[in-house]
């Protein structure tokens, strides 16, 4: 039945629905219960699809082999409809009337800040996977996406070697925006390069040419790019008919976690340069499998974003977390996350840092080509979220609930 | 500051208004000419965005692909008068609310039929050289393009039996009934051009701007206050009100922040309805 | 005059017992609600609780008052956050957290809505135009909050990370007071809701309710009836606001948790759907409406029609509009009404009979309503002047109006004969001369002071309230004279009387002939009992018995009071007795009687559109 629904991403997204019902549908009573809430319809379903596939994807094959314990995983999942105080709304409901044992949930910071206070009030593990500006450290939330700082770090230094020293910024006017570009002049300090200016761009702008122009007065050696969504891809197309980037490099951390790379053209996208933990075009042994198992599921037609990637670790993570622990208890749980997990995923090893519940894991850097794809150049391996493991430390500061700022 | 840097300033501000002109002016003719504020005017524009998309994709060449983005948007305008417009003349905050019901069922069917990202086409790789600036050619081609459309509006409304009749129903629906114009059909062509203006706007600006589901959004906001703004006389007020705010807006950016600009667009429109109350054109005694 | 007072004399606007019965059930019902609900339905519940508190400020700006804003949202959010920062700066002092989030919260809300609402209303902008204001003012809003960070004190706002650490809901004193469970929760937020709907409800039966009913219904009257438009609208759109703030602290509360996303346009848009689906006006139906759409909007995220909400309720959005106007109960109510009319269909045709014979002017009571004596009040314009573009309407008039005899302003078309009565009236303001009213200078004051000060203005055009009955009508006019709710009771009892059509009084104004609503119209301009009586017209479209009675009334008004007739109809101003002043372009072109005038040569060339004087 599935290779007749592959294809259209309207089936696609029906099989998804159909999982979720029969999901919903009858578990038993002993079975292990996995919540989830994500952005499954409305602006940001790109991630939240993708995730939930993800999800799923992980529960199944965890399920195949045995389940957690013994006992098989049913998964409760939520719309949010992209809609922030339906993150709130539902973290409770699945909390009050399912009683999960764990949540998966959320793309934005905003939706993780939304859930945070919660299952620290009412004690339940919380996994965040998706990219972000880092500085999270709650006892009960795990991160499994990479931080702004662990992306920029390796970056900044390699394109500061490749391009030159001077940077100019074009990002997001929102958190994820200001904090990373506090990062690349952090690093830009660090590996003795300058930052020539920046502009940040409102969610709602469509005109690049001031910024456009502002960087050609500035004529930096690289520009750090942070485009926001699919709507903000028209700079990249503005930026590359304008001749820049014949001038300069121009490098990211966030292009290509949303497919961008399929929205820009080839003219446009090729030679931009990302940086990430996952790519599906990244050569480790678990990835074949893990792009098998998905193109079963799902087929290949839209390219398999990092966040689903970071979902499927979180997923696994926790599994080994639990048959550590030897129960689905929260404080158990916990203590055997913060003993250390390490698993194999399909971006190389990745292993939970015991204080900051953040992951260490391999960065790649990949540049453009013309297929709306990436040709990985470097990997970076094993790199950790320095940042958070500085501020953060959970085992010595256990009540500490606080979102850090550099 | 170099002189180079100040011509690229004003070219590039004038094709930000310009932009802003083309993705305005559909919405402007069916305020102007029916009254009617269509919420769903930037969903219209991704509509004629994913039409030429597809068109383009399968062979057809990019200006046929831009016609034809204008007509089948043209036609689906045409059709969504007919079945919900229709039913509220004369409601006009009713209006309103159906339109952005329409804009939340457009853009939520774009998601599921082309999912968030679809490949774009992308813009000539040709630019133009100001000193240390270069320029893209397209966005400077839209300048052109804005001028000629407003032409050709021109004479459409003054030229030709449609427009003179269109122009008499809004500005005596009595006589114009009279004399036997029949305003339900004046309405259906006036919103299904005002539609296709939507998609052409969509079309054309296409290879700078990606085609995405929530593409219309971001233009709808600053068009539509850009139409509030100038008020009733149609074109010239669109075209006073909607340049002047492009590129004060655009300006600021350039010299100041991007969000600066923004805040400018903001507050120069609050400020516009202070003075104007009924927007910049309202006293004027031109009538187009 | 108190002894006019009837016993069984109808009220209108009147504190009814009966509404504490709803709120009394309506609590009730909160605490049963909050014992039958799971801990998670509680919890659920309470959001759309708030949500339909949010609709019910929407719905007091819109559905009453006639404005659609979109800025409800702003008001809610920003009461919201600074509420939520109150809260945590300050719960610990008390360990309750209402105290301190819920007076703030309301006090912002108040505060920007009346600054808002006084840019807006003071400007004077369209509909449209206000509507448009409150969207970008909540977009600006959204575009400086995603970025905006700041430390105030304990509370951390972080841009479009937002601010977390929002206390819950603490109703105890003390430190160790407990936070509330789901279900206590719910009650509480249930009360407040219920005091806040019964407030409303309070207040919109009160002669300010009234009058914000008729404004909706015609400003332009309203304010011919002496009210100041734009003051009760800032008022409305004020406590408003503050219900919104409210609402705001409480979300702040109910998530512990605030962002950026309750300015964003989703959210605002979401609002007019909640008053939509309720019924708009209902004030009861926001909350209604909140509960379906809440309820559907949970129900589909659970993934039961494929988490298609957007589409669903876009859907639902346009055909709500198109079919449903007055939403779930709006469409009950209009069924009822629907049956009611169709039981009442038989007994139809008697009552216009009844009311045909007893249409007759009792000129006893004129005089009872009538502040006789003293000085004549005289309306007095000196060299008036007004113009428009290259067009002048209004050149250089001077003209004295007192009581005694009717004085008549004729002219053929095109005179300017109109564009003086709205100089004179306050909608249009000069350009040059004076214009007095009783000694004082005029010139340049709003049309509803100069009604306050005595001048009694009827356009054209029947102008009554549709919705209302005949008495609300009266009483209304009657209202914006004396301030006073017997006081009106009482005038309006005597206009009642004195217009015949006490058979009338409980049919809504929408229901009467033209001629009859001329009639209401003009028994509400001398419900004011001015002292100068400007009648634009006043016999068009009337029947012969009518106008035969209208002459008989101006000319026994013109006995007490300053009468001006703006006419066309020779004939008619023939049988007022009146001093007559022909205008031509702009101008003063004769005066004397009607009888002198028809022998004018001049006068019949203007009017024939002959060569000489034109």
């Amino acid at each position: 039945m599935r290779d007749r629904l592959k294809g259209t991403r309207m089936a696609r997204a029906a099989a998804v629905v159909l999982a979720l019902t029969m999901a919903t549908g009858a578990w038993a009573d002993d079975d292990v219960k996995v919540g989830a809430i994500f952005d499954l319809t409305g602006g940001l379903n790109i991630y939240g699809i993708q995730q939930s596939q993800a999800l799923h994807l992980a529960v199944d094959s965890i399920n195949a082999g045995g389940g957690v314990l013994g006992n098989q995983i049913t998964v409760i999942e939520n719309d949010a409809q992209s809609d922030l105080a339906k993150y709130t709304q539902y973290t409770n409901t699945l909390i009050l009337r399912d009683q999960i044992d764990v949540l998966f949930a959320g793309l934005t910071s905003s939706s993780r800040e939304a859930i945070r206070p919660i299952v620290r009030q009412k004690k339940v593990p919380y996994f965040y996977s998706a990219l972000y500006e880092g500085g999270a450290c709650d006892k009960q939330t795990f991160i499994t996406g990479a931080s702004a700082s662990q992306q920029l770090s390796v970056l900044i230094d390699w394109a500061v070697k490749e391009y030159g020293p001077r940077i100019y910024i074009m990002a997001p006017d929102y958190n994820f925006g200001t904090i990373s570009a506090h990062w690349v002049e952090y690093y830009a300090e660090q590996f003795g390069a300058e930052v020539l200016g920046a502009d940040f761009l409102p969610l709602t702008v469509t005109d690049y040419s001031p910024t456009i122009q502002k960087i050609q007065g500035a004529n930096p050696d690289f520009v750090v790019a942070l485009p926001v969504g699919a709507n903000q891809t028209g700079f990249l197309e503005q930026f590359a008919a304008a001749g820049l980037k014949d001038k300069m490099g121009i490098v990211s951390t966030n292009y290509g976690s949303g497919n961008q790379q399929v929205v820009v053209s080839p003219d446009a996208g090729e030679g931009i340069v990302a940086s990430q933990e996952y790519f599906m075009w990244i050569d480790e042994p678990n990835n074949e499998p893990f792009m098998a198992r998905w193109e079963e599921a799902y087929g290949l037609d839209e390219p398999i974003i990092s966040e689903a990637a970071d979902v499927w670790n979180a997923v696994h993570i926790w599994a080994a977390a639990v048959e550590i622990a030897g129960s689905t208890d929260n404080d158990a749980v916990i203590a055997a996350l913060e003993g250390g997990v390490s698993f194999e995923g399909p971006n190389g090893t990745v292993s939970m840092q015991p204080g900051s519940h953040h992951l260490r894991q391999n960065i790649y850097i990949v540049r453009g080509n013309r297929e709306h794809a990436f040709d990985v150049i470097q990997k970076f391996e094993y790199v950790v979220p320095s940042f958070e493991d500085e501020v953060c430390d959970l085992i010595a500061n256990p009540d500490t609930a606080e979102h850090f700022v550099p | 500051m170099e002189l180079d840097y100040l011509a690229t300033v004003l070219l590039s501000s004038l094709s930000s208004a310009s932009v802003l002109l083309i993705a305005t002016v559909g919405l402007a003719i069916v305020f102007g000419l029916m009254g009617v504020i269509n919420l769903a005017h930037g969903e219209f524009i991704m509509f004629g965005a994913y039409v030429a998309l597809f068109a383009t994709r399968n062979g057809v060449p990019f200006p046929l692909a831009v016609v034809l983005a204008s007509v089948v948007t043209a036609l689906f305008g045409a059709i969504v008068e007919r079945a919900i417009i229709r039913h509220l003349y004369g409601r006009i905050l009713d209006t309103l609310l159906a339109t952005w019901g329409l804009s939340l069922v457009l853009y939520q069917s774009a998601v599921l039929i082309f999912g968030t990202v679809t490949p774009g086409v992308g813009m000539p790789q040709s630019n133009i050289e100001i000193g240390n600036y270069t320029l893209s050619t397209y966005l400077l081609f839209l300048i052109l393009v804005a001028v000629v459309l407003i032409g050709l509006l021109y004479w459409l409304l003054t030229r030709t039996g449609y427009g003179i009749v269109a122009r008499a129903a809004i500005q005596d629906p009595q006589t114009a009934a009279t004399i036997g114009i029949e305003s339900g059909r004046i309405n259906t062509a006036t919103f299904a051009l005002g539609s296709g203006l939507a998609g052409f706007a969509g079309a054309i600006l296409l290879p700078a701007f990606p085609a995405t589901p929530s593409m219309g959004f971001a233009f709808v906001i600053k068009a539509f206050l850009a139409v509030v703004a100038a008020g009733p006389v149609t074109l010239s007020g669109t075209v006073v009100a909607g340049g002047a705010l492009g590129s004060i807006a655009s300006m600021t950016a350039s010299f100041y922040t991007t969000v600066m600009g923004d805040v400018v667009f903001f507050l120069a429109t609050i400020t516009i309805l202070r003075i104007f109350p009924l927007g910049i054109s309202a006293r004027w005694r031109l009538k187009l | 005059m108190a002894k006019a007072v009837k016993a069984d004399m109808p009220r209108v606007a009147r504190f009814e017992p009966f509404s504490l019965v709803w709120f009394c059930g309506l609590v009730g019902l909160a605490i049963v609600a909050s014992l039958a609900f799971d801990p998670y339905l509680a919890y659920v519940a309470t959001s759309w609780v708030i949500f339909g508190l949010l609709g019910l400020s929407l719905d007091l700006v819109w559905g009453r008052g006639g404005i659609l804003s979109f800025g409800q949202t702003a008001f809610y959010g920003l009461g919201g956050y600074l509420g939520s920062i109150t809260a945590i700066n300050f719960a610990s002092l008390t360990g309750n957290t209402l105290v301190w989030s819920l007076p703030v919260g309301m006090a912002t809300g108040a505060a920007t809505a009346f600054l808002i609402g006084g840019l807006t209303f003071y400007g004077r902008l369209g509909p449209l135009q206000t509507t448009i204001i409150t969207y970008t003012f909540t977009l600006v809003l959204w575009t400086v909050a995603v970025s905006f960070t700041a430390t105030v004190g304990e509370a951390v706002v972080g841009g479009d990370n937002g601010m977390s650490n929002i206390p819950g809901y603490v109703l105890g004193l003390g430190r160790d007071a407990p936070l509330l469970e789901p279900g206590a929760m719910f009650l509480t937020v249930a009360v407040i809701a219920t005091i806040a709907w019964y407030a409303s409800h309070v207040l919109m039966r009160s002669p300010f309710g009234l009058v914000v009913d008729c404004i909706r219904m015609d400003p332009v009257k309203a304010e011919l009836l002496g009210y100041d438009v734009r003051l009760y609208q800032l008022l409305l759109f004020t406590i408003a606001g503050a219900v919104a703030g409210l609402a705001g602290a409480l979300f702040g509360a109910w998530a512990n948790y605030l962002n950026p996303s309750v300015f964003s346009v989703q959210e605002a848009l979401l609002v007019p759907i909640y008053v939509l689906v309720g019924g708009r006006g209902t004030l009861v139906g926001a909350f209604i409406g909140a509960l379906a759409v809440g309820g559907l909007s949970f129900w589909l995220g659970g993934g039961v029609i494929g988490g298609q909400t957007t589409l669903v309720m876009g859907a639902c959005l346009i055909l709500l509009v198109i079919f449903l106007r007055n939403g779930l109960t709006g469409g009950l109510k209009d069924l009822m009404e629907l049956a009611r009319r169709l039981a009442r269909r038989r007994d139809q045709g008697e009552e216009a009979e009844a009311r045909k014979s007893s249409l007759s002017v009792d000129f006893e009571r004129l005089d009872l309503l009538r502040t006789a004596g003293g000085e004549p009040v005289v309306l007095e314009t000196e060299d008036t002047f007004k113009r428009f573009g290259g067009v002048t309407p209004v050149r250089h008039i001077s003209q004295s109006f007192s009581r005694g005899r009717v004085r008549c302003l004729i002219g053929p078309n095109g005179a300017g004969k109109s564009s003086y009565l709205k100089a004179c009236t306050g909608v249009y303001k000069p350009d040059g001369g004076s214009i007095t009213l009783a000694g004082q200078d005029i010139t340049k004051t709003d049309p509803f002071r100069r009604v306050r000060m005595g001048l009694g203005i009827k356009n054209q055009r029947a102008q009554v309230f549709a919705g209302l009955d005949v008495r609300r009508n009266l009483w209304v006019a009657a209202y914006s004279r004396s301030r006073d709710a017997r006081m009106a009771d009482w005038i309006t009892t005597e206009m009642l009387h004195m217009l015949g059509m006490r058979n009338s009084a409980s049919r809504p104004a929408s229901e009467l002939s033209h001629g009859e609503q001329q009639w209401l119209d003009l028994g509400m301009v001398l419900a004011l009992a001015p002292d100068v009586i400007l009648l634009d017209e006043p016999a068009a479209g009337m029947t012969n018995e009518e106008r035969r009675q209208l002459s008989h009334m101006v000319r026994a008004l013109a006995r007490t009071a300053s009468v001006v007739v703006v006419e066309h109809d020779m004939d008619f101003v023939r049988t007022l007795d009146a001093d007559v002043t022909v205008l031509h372009q702009g101008e003063v072109f004769a005066r004397g009687d009607i009888e002198s005038l028809r022998q004018d040569d001049r006068v019949l060339d203007i009017y024939l559109g002959r060569r000489q004087h034109v």
